[in-house]
């Protein structure tokens, strides 16, 4: 895709400090790059797991999603995820796997983790990459800030304490079609302002 | 093209990394053939990258670098490469029951509907997994059902009064849905449902392994 490199999407990308620290990791083991990426994600990662309930394996799943970075991280292309996305889909899926195998006496898991929750940019056949891919970070830092606090209470407790949308409503006492609502009214929000910017 | 699509509760609880093991079988299935849901996905999972960054900021272990350091040294003495290569695509149901599902050993329910569970492939589970076949052509009797069912469908397509479920639709029945499906189309029909474990206070779980017919 020649027409990307003149797309503002593209020098954005480039300007992501940690999508360049991390794609100088994946192209020269750059192990400055690397640290500095363990300074600023490492601590979200940690409270990640304090946040979910692993709080006595919190730092054991911050060296396991730090030792797949670094393995993984020839793998990584900026122009299909953003270093922060990835990132977090690393971190989800380490979580995952070390429940499952926590979970299990017998190491029997015929689908891995990553059969059922992909990393993006691994194994795909799209060529293309979408504009609204490289641009869905920023945009989601940026309409988050515009969601009232009820919807982003909710929106965390799922992604940070990885409870249902059951177990959220039944948490703040409400009834499960509120937690859909505020949750479909905050990605109705995100998915309005991707679509007003990129169209 | 599919035309039905999982909601965006859902796929949020899928990037969440919140679903069961069959639950996100049905999903990454659907995503594997449709890019509308695959961008979706893509933004959800920006959503959890931003949600994480906003989080309080906690402290390390001095020493937690250096160990993760000493750690990828070990690996990288251990093997010439280093590098790793990207794991072949592989398709996760293909996997679990192989590339014929004609052959697997389907049991004949009543009249053009055949099943087969699949519950002890995902260990550790509460839920139910079965594979429903409807025969080319067939019907299944009209039925309604218990708790919920997420379905998608794997080869084939299926009418009901909702409309037609073709090749990598993704449909949640619930017990207010009464339905009667139809195989449309030369195939047979086959799907892959995931059935919440009804809330049973007393007695021992006896249910009709046939979502088709409940």
């Amino acid at each position: 895709m020649t027409t990307l490199d003149k797309t503002p999407a593209s020098s954005e990308g480039r300007k992501d400090p940690w999508s360049q620290l991390l794609q100088k990791v994946g192209k020269h083991q750059d192990r400055e790059a690397y640290h500095a990426l363990f300074e600023h994600f490492g601590p979200q990662i940690k409270y990640y797991a304090m946040a979910n309930g692993m709080a006595s394996h919190a730092e054991e799943l911050v060296q396991e999603v730090f030792v797949s970075i670094w393995r993984r991280s020839c793998l990584y292309d900026w122009r299909k995820a953003a270093a922060s996305t990835w990132i977090f889909t690393i971190a989800r899926n380490q979580r995952i796997d070390m429940l499952r195998k926590m979970q299990r006496t017998s190491a029997e898991m015929p689908v891995e983790t990553e059969d059922l929750w992909q990393i993006p940019g691994e194994n795909e056949n799209e060529p293309v990459t979408s504009l609204h891919r490289l641009m869905s970070e920023r945009r989601v830092r940026e309409s988050l800030s515009l969601l009232p606090e009820e919807q982003i209470t909710v929106i965390a407790k799922v992604y940070m304490e990885n409870k249902s949308h059951q177990m959220v409503a039944n948490e703040l006492d409400i009834p499960l079609g509120t937690v859909k609502s505020r949750v479909r009214l905050a990605l109705n929000k995100l998915k309005v302002i991707l679509q007003d910017q990129n169209v | 093209m599919t035309r039905h699509h999982p909601d965006s509760v859902s796929l949020m609880e899928y990037a969440a990394g919140n679903l069961s093991e069959p639950h996100a079988l049905c999903i990454k299935l659907h995503l594997d053939k449709c890019p509308l849901c695959r961008s979706r996905v893509d933004t959800l999972n920006s959503l959890g990258a931003v949600m994480m960054e906003q989080q309080p900021k906690v402290s390390m272990s001095n020493d937690m670098f250096d160990s993760i350091l000493s750690k990828i040294d070990d690996e990288t003495a251990i093997t010439d490469e280093p590098e790793i290569a990207p794991a072949p695509r592989v398709n996760p149901l293909q996997k679990l029951l192989g590339e014929n599902l004609a052959s697997l050993p389907w049991k004949r329910q009543l009249g053009d509907v055949s099943v087969l569970d699949i519950t002890d492939r995902f260990p550790g589970q509460k839920e139910q997994v079965v594979l429903q076949k409807l025969a080319a052509g067939g019907k299944a009797p009209a039925h309604t059902h218990r708790g919920e069912e997420t379905t998608i469908v794997l080869q084939g397509a299926f009418a009901d009064q909702k409309g037609v479920f073709n090749q990598w639709d993704f449909v949640v029945l619930t017990d207010k849905d009464e339905h009667k499906p139809v195989a449309v189309g030369c195939e047979d029909c086959i799907t892959l449902s995931v059935l919440s474990a009804p809330v049973k206070l007393t007695g021992t779980f006896t249910r009709m392994l046939n979502p088709f017919i409940r």
